[in-house]
């Protein structure tokens, strides 16, 4: 990493509209030389829309993609020099796997040896030399993700773009997968945009995380910044899970929710709110905790192993509280009346009715 | 009364079929229909080729290799032979031409654009090859559309009815139902991501298409090319009807010889000599898909 990241991938004004309907009104956008940028939100919130127009794959109706500071929202998809990793995989199924990943090199006039060597390097790179003659039909999907994944980065692009890699894979090849993609990433300093619906998948690989809805923007920032301070409650809601509790901000400025007064860090004017606190950032029976108090009775408990969920009514109102599980916890039963705690901070207030 | 059963009868249980039985038994029809009504014609036809033919129609039931040896000496029928697959393989290549882009494009079109387009397809193979053939005569003709649309232009007009080109034409057009459905059915592993991935890499939509659509339409090709040729050696109303009499193909020379000349020894060893093309057109196909695969 440099000390001060250059600019490399901007997006200014991008627009889609299919007839009167705005899928995407303008988007703006600057992702930094070597970083891994997230574009994470709900299916048809304009993400793979966005990675496809800067592939070239798909053409905006308004707005300018800019490259290392060059205009190439006019040029045609062959010269874009992008690595583009698909969902599907997208192999070539008559090629064979050196082929396949050669293709790119290929095209770019590199003669064949050098091109098979350096295919048989990348295929080394994620650790599928052995498998170098097998035809895409004959591998595993996480074998074929991998020769997806080999094949966008032997020419090395400008931008690596990856829509939805992992969506295929069953769990655990995702959780090595993810690893793999990440630490190739940062060994070839190569600028990334990932496209993905899964929250874990965007904070955990990327540098910067896009949360986007209905083609805008909702917020641009760190995995921490998203989690710890999301900018609106649909941020909150989408990544991370929330209790959801509704209150009101009274003239004087007080906040309250289910009968309680409660203590945020932040302010808002006077009227309906949305008041969103994380389960696991509640403490139970915890006398350190003195910014909100709210007491309650445990309405069920569900033992998950490393963790235990709480289902506490407290008022009209049902919180989830997530608590590691603990040897010396007494056990607490259905019934039982606890105190919940928890910080000012963790108190994310929203205007009601905003989504 | 005196015979009556001291234990009622167990029913007996329900037969259990073995695989091979089934399989059988499942074959037994299509087997039964195809040797009478495909397996014994051809037989026949085989016999009758090596009989004598008598004037006025008759076949003597001799064994005797005339109408073989008269057919490979003769060299009208060996030109014969030769036109007819040349032609009928330039027929088929002109239609693969025209078929290809009309079945790749509706390959990617959706929804009710593609019905509609299917069923425009499909709809030339609703009407008689007989009708459209006087159709084209009607377009073709010296007096009709085209050659006059060709002279306002004041180009030389060719004559384009009642010869090879008339001919041409027509089975083309008849055929290309046939070739844009085979190419359709040939073109599932065609996927629009693979297209993409192509050109991502950075191959030129010609290199895209040479490299990647084309070699992964080619078993769609291969499979067109078959039904086209088989049905354009075999076609025999359009070359008829629009060869005027002057266009000497196998199915022609057939027909004359079973209906008019009322030879049926050498119409059977013609015929019999159609499906020996046919078997090597079979076995070039999947002599192409196992290259392929």
């Amino acid at each position: 990493m440099t000390s001060a990241p250059e600019e490399h991938l901007r997006l200014e004004g991008i627009g889609v509209s299919f007839g009167a309907v705005n899928v995407i009104p303008a988007l703006d956008l600057s992702v930094r030389k070597g970083e891994m940028v997230a574009f994470l939100g709900p299916s048809g919130c304009g993400k793979t829309t966005t990675l496809r127009i800067i592939a070239g794959l798909n053409k905006p109706s308004r707005g300018r993609i800019m490259v290392g500071g060059r205009d190439i929202t006019r040029l045609p998809i062959h010269d874009r020099d992008m690595g583009m990793v698909f969902q599907s995989y997208a192999l070539f199924p008559h090629m064979n796997v050196t082929r396949n990943v050669a293709f790119g090199l290929q095209m770019r006039n590199i003669p064949s040896r050098d091109a098979e060597s350096r295919a048989a390097q990348a295929l080394d790179m994620v650790q599928l030399g052995h498998l170098a003659h097998r035809k895409p039909k004959e591998l595993s999907g996480g074998q074929q993700q991998r020769v997806a994944l080999a094949r966008a980065l032997v020419i090395e692009p400008s931008i690596l773009l990856l829509d939805e890699p992992l969506s295929n894979l069953d769990a655990k090849l995702r959780d090595e997968m993810r690893v793999q993609i990440r630490a190739l990433q940062q060994q070839s300093g190569i600028t990334a945009v990932f496209v993905t619906h899964d929250q874990v998948e965007a904070l955990s690989m990327c540098d910067r995380v896009v949360v986007m809805r209905g083609g805008r923007v909702e917020q641009f920032g760190t995995p921490t910044e998203v989690y710890e301070r999301p900018a609106t409650a649909f941020v909150a809601n989408f990544v991370g899970r929330t209790n959801r509790l509704k209150g009101a901000i009274t003239a004087e400025g007080t906040l309250t929710a289910a009968g309680h007064q409660l203590r945020s860090a932040t302010t808002l004017p006077p009227g309906a709110v949305e008041i969103l606190v994380r389960p696991h950032r509640i403490r139970i029976d915890d006398a350190a905790e003195t910014a909100n108090r709210v007491k309650g009775a445990v309405s069920g408990i569900t033992f998950i192993g490393d963790l235990v969920q709480y289902a506490v009514r407290v008022g009209d109102a049902e919180v989830v509280v997530e608590e590691a599980t603990r040897r010396d916890r007494s056990a607490l039963a259905v019934g039982d009346t606890v105190t919940l705690g928890w910080s000012a901070e963790d108190t994310l207030v929203y205007p009601a009715g905003e989504q | 009364m005196s015979a009556v059963p001291t234990t009622t009868p167990v029913p007996a249980a329900p037969r259990q079929w073995r695989d091979g039985e089934l399989a059988v038994l499942l074959l037994l029809p299509i087997a039964l229909i195809n040797a009478i009504g495909f397996i014994l014609p051809v037989l026949n036809l085989a016999r009758y080729s090596f009989n004598k033919s008598r004037v006025g129609g008759g076949i003597e039931a001799v064994f005797t290799w005339e109408n073989w040896a008269g057919l490979l000496s003769d060299p009208f029928y060996l030109e014969l032979v030769f036109n007819s697959v040349w032609i009928s393989l330039a027929i088929t290549l002109t239609t693969l031409v025209v078929s290809y882009p009309i079945a790749l494009y509706l390959h990617r079109a959706s929804g009710a654009w593609r019905t509609f387009l299917t069923v425009l397809v499909i709809s030339p193979l609703l009407t008689s090859a007989v009708v459209r053939t006087y159709g084209w005569i009607a377009i073709l003709v010296d007096d009709g559309p085209v050659v006059g649309a060709i002279k306002a232009l004041g180009l030389p007009a060719p004559s384009l009815m009642f010869n090879i080109k008339g001919v041409f034409i027509g089975l083309t057009e008849i055929l290309m139902p046939y070739m844009i459905l085979a190419l359709m059915a040939g073109f599932g592993r065609l996927d629009p991501r693979v297209e993409e991935a192509a050109r991502t890499l950075g191959a030129t939509p010609s290199r895209t298409f040479m490299k990647v659509i084309l070699p992964l339409t080619l078993p769609g090709i291969a499979l067109g090319c078959l039904l086209c040729f088989v049905l354009a050696v075999s076609s025999f109303i359009t070359p008829k009807l629009m060869g005027g009499g002057r266009v000497f193909l196998l199915a022609t020379e057939i027909y004359d010889q079973a209906i008019v000349t009322l030879n049926w020894p050498l119409a059977s060893t013609l015929s019999i000599l159609v499906l020996i093309v046919f078997g090597a057109a079979l076995w070039a196909y999947s002599a192409v898909l196992r290259r392929l695969d």
